[in-house]
């Protein structure tokens, strides 16, 4: 039983591997092979970010003999990812798993079945910690003479680290399923933290160099704390450097918090799992409410759609608050920027700079890309209404102007106060920021057209997994280093308000294009889909 | 009221419905039946516009689908099998945005929405997310999604799934009721019982085809319906 339980959960965790999201089939062996390297480059090359972090710290922590240090702080960074890496996963893996029903009717003891899915998540939580510790084995090896115990203790670190990830990930999951089961507005809550998160790390990516500094600097007051604060951590540090009744402390550490952590988690799943996820029942009452027009209908389902998933906002929307954002910013460090904007060799492209910078922020908006496959299972209820496609297309088109153009006019209205430029370029940026996002709207809804997913179970895999959202997002970035380039190349023929008037035109007539297609072709696609 | 005539629908080199002509007229409940895979749902699907057929014509109150397909779907309602309907949605935002494509007024959508959900003993749940419901409950709000408009013509697939025994009556009662007024009804379904007495014409597809239509009387005779299609099976 065990085992077919366990085989179930690993085919349920490497499905992404082997199983073709779009259309739900197994792979061919030489598409797994193709996978497997691509995963493996992803691999590498993320590990390779982290070589060089590993290389500033262990040299002189080495060199200080306080190599244990060097292992805190790689496996408190390796922690983190592991933790980060599944904790999203734990609350859907262990609580909103679609077979929990089923597993649950079976003869299978409920506690087997929850250390079954804990084996899941520790697989995709040693998965991402090793994206750290493998480059932090590597260095310490490098610089590091190496005994037959610290090879050991060193291989083993990473296994025993991650129990100490899914423990982490464990409690948060549950502290999440229990948070959700109680909770309106999840949505915006998790946008907003989903924000915080993202704030915070930037904060600390920003700031990473400077840290590493002082703790070279403070190493040794540092370690002191640490000993005590982190107390497994240090175990496994002085594991590392051969110490194998360190390493057994440090096991039987993480293997005593796992042990509790499980037994908790047993009691409550069965309730968790179960429980009835629905917000607090808010009785209706019949009222007169206004008519809509069929179009104003399509956009406020469009619209719906759009604030009814935390995945499409946070992966589709984030334009919409980077822009406000970025026109608070500019006009709270404009004494920082004009110290660069006076740089004798940017003055000529600062208008195009600007035009061209807040398109590369609106490109963070790109619903339309996925838009068309989001309608999935529910493409019948538009096909059997009496609604034509255009009407359907258009009022996916509307979301994302919607959305865009609005956040963009502080953002535009910030620019022209701070750069106070000529008077063609007052209405040439706010003409080439427009037509911009009308065009990435539109070529984002053809893509989609072009390369639409339907048959999805998780909305994650549209959003943010199929080719139309990436060639939307990347293709306005395209578009703009080509015009930049193009720009450079031409500078000495032609003046950059005459280029930027050149560039709406053609903007103008690719958009004219995009739409005419739109509802003509695209609206058959649709029609057909 | 629904004519299909020679339809025939293909999936890649499968013909799921061939060559399959019926005549539903104003008043009548024509009941579709075969096994698992036979083509109804494929031939309900082309009837009301979600899917594109290869050949045949079909004509909705004598306007063709193919020619003027929005001017055919205003005259119809379709509950699928399975109501996938939008869970990002509440139960009265779903009604509200089909009355609205609908060009239903304010006034008889509230009336309407009023009796229905309440007959259907769903009032109380309107304003909770499409997420939270059940499986019967989404079928009741796709039934009343579908008479929001007042069809002309209701094309329903396994209606009856999901739905608990006192909703299953209401329906059945309510196809009757607008039968009465002229409606015609067209519907699938694996429980042979509810069409024996419920329709007035069935019609059996095997393979795609059409193996026997007409009055329930004609295709039954002296036997019971059940015989009959189990006959027709293993012919």
């Amino acid at each position: 039983m065990t085992k077919a339980l366990l085989k179930k959960q690993m085919l349920e965790v490497f499905s992404w591997l082997y199983k073709d999201r779009k259309t739900g089939k197994n792979r061919s062996a030489q598409g797994i092979l193709m996978y497997v390297i691509l995963y493996l480059f992803i691999f590498v090359s993320l590990g390779a970010s982290f070589f060089p972090v590993a290389q500033l710290l262990c040299g002189p922590l080495v060199g200080a003999q306080m190599g244990w240090v060097y292992w805190c702080l790689l496996g408190l960074m390796g922690l983190f990812l592991g933790v980060v890496g599944s904790v999203f996963s734990t609350y859907t893996t262990l609580y909103q798993a679609k077979d929990n029903d089923f597993l649950l009717s079976l003869p299978i003891p409920v506690s087997r079945i929850l250390l079954m899915r804990l084996l899941g998540v520790y697989a995709l939580a040693l998965m991402y910690e090793l994206i750290i510790m493998v480059p932090a084995v590597l260095v310490w090896f490098l610089n590091v003479p190496v005994t037959p115990a610290g090879v050991i203790c060193v291989l083993l670190i990473p296994f025993v680290l991650a129990v100490l990830a899914l423990v982490l990930s464990a409690v948060l999951g549950w502290v999440v399923a229990l948070v959700a089961s109680r909770l309106k507005h999840k949505n915006i809550i998790t946008v907003l933290l989903s924000l915080g998160f993202i704030a915070a790390y930037y904060y600390v990516y920003s700031r990473a160099y400077s840290m590493i500094q002082t703790l070279l600097v403070n190493a040794q007051a540092f370690g002191q704390k640490i000993r005590t604060a982190l107390y497994p951590l240090y175990q496994m540090g002085l594991a590392a450097e051969g110490n194998l009744l360190s390493m057994a402390v440090f096991t039987a550490i993480a293997g005593m918090l796992f042990l509790i952590v499980y037994a908790v988690l047993s009691r409550s799943f069965l309730g968790l799992a179960t429980a009835n996820r629905g917000s607090a029942k808010k009785e209706y009452r019949h009222k007169n409410r206004k008519a809509k027009s069929a179009a104003g209908a399509l956009l406020q389902k469009e619209l719906l759609r759009f604030t009814g998933s935390a995945n499409y906002m946070l992966n589709c929307g984030l334009g919409m608050l980077f822009m406000p954002i970025a026109a608070v910013l500019l006009i709270w460090k404009a004494d920082m920027l004009w110290e660069i904007l006076t740089e004798p060799f940017l003055e000529k492209y600062i208008p195009l700079l600007a035009a061209a910078g807040i398109c590369m922020v609106a490109t963070m908006n790109d619903m339309t890309a996925a838009s068309v496959s989001l309608e999935g299972k529910h493409l019948w209820v538009l096909q059997s209404f009496p609604v034509r496609a255009q009407q359907v297309l258009a009022a996916k088109l509307k979301l994302q102007l919607l959305l865009t153009v609005i956040p963009a006019i502080p953002l535009v209205a910030a620019v022209l106060w701070l750069l106070q430029p000529d008077l063609c370029f007052v209405f040439l940026i706010p003409a080439a920021v427009l037509l911009f996002i009308v065009l990435m709207a539109a070529f984002g809804m053809a893509v989609n057209l072009k390369m639409p997913i339907l048959n999805w179970t998780n909305e994650i895999v549209p959003i943010k997994q199929s080719m139309s959202v990436l060639v939307g997002l990347l293709g306005g970035w395209v578009i703009l280093l080509a015009l930049g380039g193009i720009y450079y190349l031409a500078q000495s023929v032609i003046s950059p308000a005459l280029y930027m008037a050149l560039v709406c035109v053609l903007m103008l007539a690719l958009i004219a294009a995009l739409l005419r297609w739109l509802f003509t072709a695209g609206s058959k696609i649709f029609s057909t889909l | 009221m629904l004519r299909i005539d020679h339809l025939t629908k293909i999936y890649g080199d499968k013909k799921a419905v061939d060559d399959l002509s019926l005549h539903i007229r104003p008043g009548e409940i024509y009941g579709f039946i075969g096994h698992n895979g036979a083509g109804k749902t494929t031939t309900l699907k082309s009837c009301c516009g979600i899917l594109q057929y290869d050949s045949g014509e079909i004509t909705v109150d004598g306007i063709s689908m193919k020619r003027d397909p929005i001017a055919c779907k205003r005259k119809i309602a379709y509950i699928p099998d399975n109501p996938d309907l939008y869970e990002f949605m509440t139960g009265i935002q779903f009604l509200n945005f089909v009355a609205d494509i609908f060009s239903v007024s304010a006034a008889d959508r509230k009336s309407r929405i009023e009796k229905y959900a309440g007959l259907f003993e769903i009032t109380g749940d309107l304003n909770q997310p499409i997420s939270a419901y059940s499986h019967g409950m989404k079928q009741k709000l796709a039934i009343i999604s579908a008479l929001l408009h007042e069809p002309k013509l209701i094309m329903m697939d396994e209606p009856f799934v999901g739905l608990d025994p006192k909703a299953s009556h209401l329906l059945k009662e309510m196809m009757k009721d607008m039968c009465a007024k002229g409606c015609a009804i067209f519907f699938s379904t694996h429980v042979l019982e509810v069409a024996e007495k419920l329709c007035d014409k069935v019609a059996i597809i095997k393979g795609g085809k059409l193996i026997r239509s007409g009055t329930m009387e004609e295709v039954k005779g002296d036997t019971s319906l059940e015989d009959v299609f189990l006959e027709l099976e293993e012919a």
